[in-house]
């Protein structure tokens, strides 16, 4: 038994048969920032892969020539030549002879044209079943569902060839009628499959909002449902012709083919196959030409996966992950002003400068970052999606995704440069990754491993971190457990991280992080996916872990709220750098930089006992893409105070009230900042 | 403020509302794979409100506090097992089919994530045309139309004729918008429609739902989990905890001077860009008292918050507050001042 | 999960009787007889019709049914048109010879492939290309094709292994195995390949996952991040296509039965179906289907007990 999906259950597009772990997971809408940053590149380099084109040639060049063969064939495909047999290729016979003599080309060639129209067939069939039964499946839920994919689950459980068998003997040899048999055999595969895609894609919104519009059902799934699974349908189709192709060649092979003379390329292998010892040439024409068709077959479904693939932004790169390495050592911006350290502290736990992240063949995404965390201190890089502050986290452990790298930049942990000499950000972080820097980040349902308990996880640190027994190592991740105000720590441990809600799996992956009892936390938007209440418990966690255990804190967010509540010092990012540095109350209370005050501006939790503004204050535009970015100041697009000289290169500088010749405490990228007052009440918005 | 509360009886209120929900249940199918006999508890539970011409009513709460549930039973995008939905004065609860197209062209969404509520193999003007269309217009004055509403959210009109894909964030809601306005509704369910965006493009819309509902008097359903945001674009507010109203008044009432603990612990809980003033709100939550969101723990026979809740006694386990008036607010708990 | 369980076993009994209803229609659905069949082409038309008589073909299709099915039941597969010998004895001789044909091709393909697969998902680049190139042309190859070649090149001309034949395990183990090389090398370059490529997209999408970040971020040394994490992560997808690739392997022994002259269960359909022996037929299609279903349940069992979300729904 054979079906496409079992031939090919790694099809990019459709999450086909074997759900991968986690893969249930609910479907999450692509943050905006991903989107707009879809890389051209895989798009492009699908359609650049030749595979495709050269599959789909050969196709339709097979077709054709089998199709007018009777105009141009040499020879009659009966046409006997005894003293001419078993002969290799010549200027006569192109392609060599057989047993009786007759000319291989001329076979291969007539046999083309059933083996392709039947095999098509097999599709049409397979599709006209599955493609209705899926859209109807979908639409109608649960109570037709589970009828229709237990049916297909029988379908599919039935021996197909050996059914197929069964059947000629019932029906002879008519090849057209058995290949469409074998259509509704292999449907039940292609039902499943495309149940899956129509699945999700009724799941979209655009689904329901044409529902809301008024469309009838049929037109739905006709318009919106059915073009959005047209890539999986080709894949599907593309995949199975060439399946059809072998099975027939097969049964051919074993004698239930067209009967001789009569050509079909599995029974020319067969009698090949008899004279193997003393002519083997003779299946090699023919082996390499089935061979050819079906690869032709699966390098079309893999362009056209390919293609949908890197069209929705989910191609797969086959480059090794995580890496980073250091090209320069020259740091950007140096002439930025540094900040005063905070008060309190000798030299600070860690100290970003000049940090320049880029992808590989395009645009940087963070240039010229610099900050510093002193112990026990908590530091906020805040700022909209596209700004590069969650990248500029990611450096801190050297974990930057693929195709991102840490291009220049020192990172002193203590003092100590890591990437002095150009060591490579991935390996000089790791001796620092778990002891001394921990992270946590947005989703923590998917940041702990489904395979794993609870308590497996956190065992295997701690036992590392802190050379304990598994049994001590148990107490501590109780411990531990209760520390995160985790109530019934047993229970917990003995979970699996599907089994948590969203704020429980947070604070697990905040006791994962303190196993090593780590000096630095890195948060990447902490509480972006938890409940406001939720929030503002792993809030306060986070804040008694600050103050209990003198921990530091780096936390990512674009909520000015989590900002205030949790900061002392904040970097307010914008388009890859930073445009205001300073404590918290400071730059809070009174921004020195438009975007800054503009931020707060278009907040709608005003103080308490104030009235709402009858508009929002706004800041139109969006974030300029990262190729857009110039030297000079990079918010001067949309910033409403912006003159002609915004457009030259600018540093940090003390903002305005910090006393001249002291070392700042609050600095900004802005040329008129010492011009504007921006704590002054807000303007209307002059949209 | 008679927009939210529940009203004793028809001679209560003059206007036909826009929209009104009684005692909407909504009860998921049991989760695949489950036994039959356990019956799921129900995602919306006796939902009462009122939806004034002209008005917004936000509809706040967390996850799994129902409020899209009742957006979708509203738009007949999920099957009602109990209650009404009535639009003008007509029953949609288990309306037909064809008794839903006849209502489509006023009764319009637009939903949270801006990415996959347009699709993107249609162009801007296809999606647009569509709901015109369906209503017998020409496609040339369909086109014609979706120009001009393109113009009124803030898109210039040659946009008409590109694909999704070309556009941020912020301008795709901006044509999601668009799409609810262009057959000139009454009431526009919106659902979340800024949960997606960035604060400044966040501001942007919020501008412009605000302007175009001055403007043409439209009623908004707005469904949202911020409640700066709701405050900001609502007249009145129904807060859901689990599938239950907790709360329900004039939009200032009930975020300023929250009377159910539940609202109580929303409001504090949601911080604001202030150190100084958010560590006092910090302090403020933390002297509530409020139980931690992972204990809470569902009994049908009372208040859905009770497991949490600083005031619940022994009765809030077992007996369900009803709706009672508090100042000019709807509360539902047995001890709330 | 005794609820799963007994739903899979209700599954599978739904299957097998489809295939018993499917078979036995398509039996009685031909224009032949088994009395015309038994007694040969020069048989007179009476004679046929009192063989047929005596067969019980004659009798209400229900009654036939019911007779057929109450015979299952107690292990009667009935007996063979062609010499009338006992179908289930002869089964029972059959199924151990494709059985493990099936098995050692799925254990070769799992090997070879996991091997391949995690090569090209770790190394990436060239590699990766390669082998992905290479899985591709694999599962494009036609068996029979792919079995003569390797006649050819390991039988005739290095004369390593037996071309054809089948030597049974208690007669001479090392026979055994050198029977089964050319057969199952043959079937595990088709499995190797698509159990690799299942492989690399696993492994690959588990080192992108979030949870291997936190991994990583936590100082976990990369050969556990790799082999004990995501290859835990990726076993559930491969596990799946190697139970789905005994059940082709199985299916696919037709052929290669019949190429290497091995007396297996594709052999006996194969000549079943020429000499229209129905009843034949008829148990091939019922063992076949009753391994699927076995395999599949096996299958279900073995995803339950590597991914926790399956074991704890």
């Amino acid at each position: 038994m054979t079906s496409p999906t079992d031939q090919r259950p790694d099809l990019p597009a459709a999450t086909p048969v074997p759900p991968a772990p986690g893969a249930q997971a609910m479907p999450v809408p692509p943050p905006p920032e991903q989107v707009r940053r879809v890389p051209r590149g895989p798009r492009l380099a699908a359609l650049r892969r030749p595979g495709p084109a050269i599959g789909l040639t050969w196709l339709l060049l097979v077709l054709a020539a089998s199709l007018t063969s009777p105009l141009w064939l040499p020879y009659g495909t009966a046409e006997q030549d005894l003293a001419r047999r078993f002969e290799g290729p010549s200027a006569d016979h192109w392609l060599g002879t057989d047993d009786l003599g007759r000319d291989l080309l001329t076979r291969i060639v007539a046999a083309a044209g059933v083996a392709l129209t039947a095999s098509l067939v097999t599709v049409l069939v397979a599709l006209v079943i599955a493609v209705p039964l899926a859209l109807a499946a979908a639409e109608r839920g649960p109570r037709v569902e589970r009828w229709t994919s237990r049916v297909s689950e029988v379908l599919l459980a039935l021996p197909a060839t050996i059914i197929m068998l069964a059947v000629i003997g019932v029906i002879g040899v008519r090849t057209y009628w058995i290949m469409a048999v074998l259509g509704v055999l292999i449907s039940a595969a292609v039902y499943r499959v495309l149940l899956g895609v129509a699945q999700s894609v009724r799941q979209r919104l655009y689904v329901d909002a044409a529902r809301v519009d008024g469309l009838r059902s049929w037109m739905v799934n006709a318009r919106h449902v059915l073009p959005g699974m047209a890539s999986v349908v080709a894949v599907q189709a593309a995949q199975l012709f060439g399946v059809a192709i072998l099975i027939q060649s097969g049964l051919a092979f074993i004698g239930f083919g067209p009967a001789d003379p009569e050509p079909s390329w599995g029974g020319m292998i067969a009698v090949a196959s008899r004279y193997v010892y003393t002519a083997p040439w003779m299946m090699v024409p023919t082996g390499v030409v089935l061979a050819l068709t079906v690869i032709a077959a699966n390098a079309v479904a893999d362009g056209i996966a390919a293609h949908a693939a890197s069209v929705s932004g989910h191609a797969s790169s086959g480059r090794r992950s995580g890496r980073v390495t250091l090209l320069g050592a020259t740091h950007g911006r140096a002439d930025d002003v540094r900040l005063a350290v905070p008060a309190g502290a000798g030299t600070p736990l860690l100290e970003v400068e000049g940090l320049r992240v880029a992808t590989t063949e395009g645009p940087e995404l963070v240039t010229g970052v610099s900050f510093s965390v002193g112990a026990g201190r908590v530091v906020g890089l805040v700022g909209e999606s596209g700004c590069g502050k969650s990248m500029t986290a990611r450096s801190l452990l050297g974990l930057l995704p693929t195709g991102v790298r840490l291009t220049q930049g020192a990172l002193r942990w203590e003092g100590t440069d890591l990437l002095a000499g150009g060591a490579s950000a991935d390996k000089a972080l790791r001796r620092l990754r778990g002891r001394e820097i921990a992270m946590i980040s947005q989703e923590p349902m998917v940041a702990l491993d489904p395979m794993f308990s609870v308590r497996s996880q956190l065992v295997a640190p701690l036992r590392r971190f802190r050379g304990v027994s598994r049994r001590e190592a148990v107490g501590l991740a109780t411990d531990l457990l209760a520390q995160v105000g985790i109530v019934d720590a047993a229970r917990v441990l003995d979970s699996y991280p599907h089994q948590l809600s969203g704020g429980m799996a947070q604070r697990v992956a905040i006791a994962l992080a303190l196993t090593g009892e780590p000096r630095l936390l890195v948060a990447d938007e902490p509480t972006t996916a938890l409940d406001v209440t939720v929030q503002a418990e792993i809030l306060s966690l986070l804040r008694s872990l600050v103050t209990d255990t003198g921990l530091s804190v780096v936390i990512v967010s674009h909520d000015l709220g989590v900002i205030a509540d949790l900061c002392d010092d904040v970097n307010v990012m914008y388009a890859g750098e930073v445009v205001e540095s300073g404590s918290c109350e400071a730059v809070l209370a009174s921004p020195a930089h438009p975007y800054t005050a503009a931020l707060l501006e278009a907040n709608p939790h005003v103080p308490e006992g104030e009235a709402l503004p009858h508009r929002l204050p706004s800041i139109g535009g969006t974030v300029p893409a990262p190729a857009a970015w110039t030297s000079g100041c990079r918010f001067a697009g949309r910033c409403r105070f912006a003159t002609r000289a915004c457009a030259e290169p600018l540093v940090l500088t003390a903002a305005p009230g910090v006393p001249v010749g002291a070392v700042p405490d609050h600095a900004v990228r802005c040329v008129r900042a010492d011009d504007l007052s921006l704590t002054a009440a807000p303007e209307e918005d002059p949209r | 403020m008679s927009a939210t509360l529940p009203t004793p009886g028809p001679s209560a209120s003059a206007v036909v509302p826009a929209l009104e929900v009684r005692d909407l249940v909504v009860r998921y199918g049991r989760a695949p794979g489950r036994l039959r006999r356990r019956a799921s508890a129900p995602a919306v539970d006796g939902v009462d409100l009122v939806l004034a011409p002209g008005r917004t009513v936000g509809l706040v709460g967390e996850s799994g506090s129902g409020k899209s549930t009742i957006a979708k039973a509203v738009l007949g995008l999920q099957a009602v097992s109990d209650g009404t939905v009535t639009f003008r004065g007509q029953d949609l609860t288990s309306a037909s089919a064809r008794e839903r197209r006849a209502v489509a062209a006023d009764l319009r969404v637009v939903f949270q994530d801006p990415y996959s509520s347009l699709n993107p193999t249609r162009t801007i003007g296809d999606t647009l045309a569509e709901p015109l269309r369906l209503q017998g217009l020409g496609a040339a004055q369909a086109r014609e139309r979706a120009v001009e509403v393109l113009e009124q959210v803030g898109l210039p009109g040659e946009v008409v004729d590109r694909y999704p894909g070309q556009f941020s964030g912020g301008q795709r809601q901006r044509v999601a918008i668009a799409r609810a306005l262009v057959c000139r509704p009454e009431v526009v369910v919106l659902d979340e429609p800024v949960s997606a965006l960035d604060l400044s493009t966040q501001a942007q819309v919020l501008n412009l739902l605000a302007d175009l509902r001055d403007e043409h008097g439209y009623s908004f359903l707005f469904v949202a989990h911020d409640l700066g945001v709701v405050r900001f674009l609502s007249d009145d507010v129904v807060v859901l905890y689990r599938g239950r109203v907790m709360e329900s008044g004039p939009a200032e009432e009930v975020t300023q001077r929250p009377r159910h603990p539940y609202t109580q612990a929303l409001v504090a809980a949601s911080p604001v860009p202030r150190p100084g003033e958010q560590a006092e709100r910090r302090l403020a939550r933390e002297r509530l008292g409020v139980g931690s969101a992972s204990t809470a723990s569902a009994d049908p026979a009372g208040c859905p918050f009770a497991s949490r809740c600083p005031l619940a006694t022994d009765t809030c386990s077992t007996e369900r507050p009803a709706l009672r008036l508090l100042g000019e607010a709807q509360v539902s708990c047995h001890h709330a001042s | 999960m005794t609820a799963f369980v007994l739903r899979r076993l209700l599954m599978g009994v739904a299957t097998l009787a489809a295939a018993v209803l499917i078979s036995f229609l398509l039996v009685h659905a031909g224009s032949g007889s088994p009395g015309a069949v038994v007694l040969g082409p020069s048989a007179t038309p009476e004679a046929i019709a009192a063989k047929n008589a005596e067969l019980g073909w004659d009798d209400p299709l229900l009654v036939q049914l019911g007779d057929y099915v109450g015979g299952l039941l107690t292990g009667d597969l009935g007996v063979s048109l062609a010499d009338s010998r006992s179908i289930a004895d002869d089964m029972a001789a059959r199924l151990p010879v494709t059985a493990s044909i099936a098995a050692l091709a799925t254990l070769a393909s799992g090997i070879l492939g996991v091997l391949l697969g995690v090569t090209a998902a770790v190394r990436g680049g060239w590699v990766r290309r390669l082998a992905t190139t290479g899985a591709g042309i694999g599962l494009s190859l036609p068996q029979f094709w792919v079995g003569v070649v390797l006649t050819y090149v390991l039988a005739i001309r290095l004369g390593l292994v037996p071309a054809t034949g089948y030597t049974a395990l208690g007669e001479d183990p090392a026979g055994w195995a050198r029977s089964l090389v050319l057969p199952v090398l043959t079937l595990a370059v088709g499995g190797a390949a698509i159990v690799a490529r299942t492989a690399t997209t696993g492994l690959e999408e588990a080192l992108r996952a979030e949870h291997v970040r936190t991994l990583r971020a936590m100082g976990t040394p990369e050969w556990k991040v790799r082999y004990v994490h995501a290859l835990r992560y990726a076993s559930v997808p491969v596990v799946s296509v190697l139970g789905i690739q005994f059940i082709v392997l199985f299916g696919g022994s037709i052929i290669i039965e019949q190429l290497f002259a091995l007396p297996g269960l594709g052999q006996a359909a194969a000549a079943a179906v020429s000499s229209k022996d129905a009843p034949v037929v008829q148990a091939v299609v019922i063992v076949a289907t009753l391994v699927v279903v076995l395999v599949n349940l096996a299958l279900d069992l073995v995803v339950a007990a590597l991914d926790p979300k399956v074991r704890t729904a």
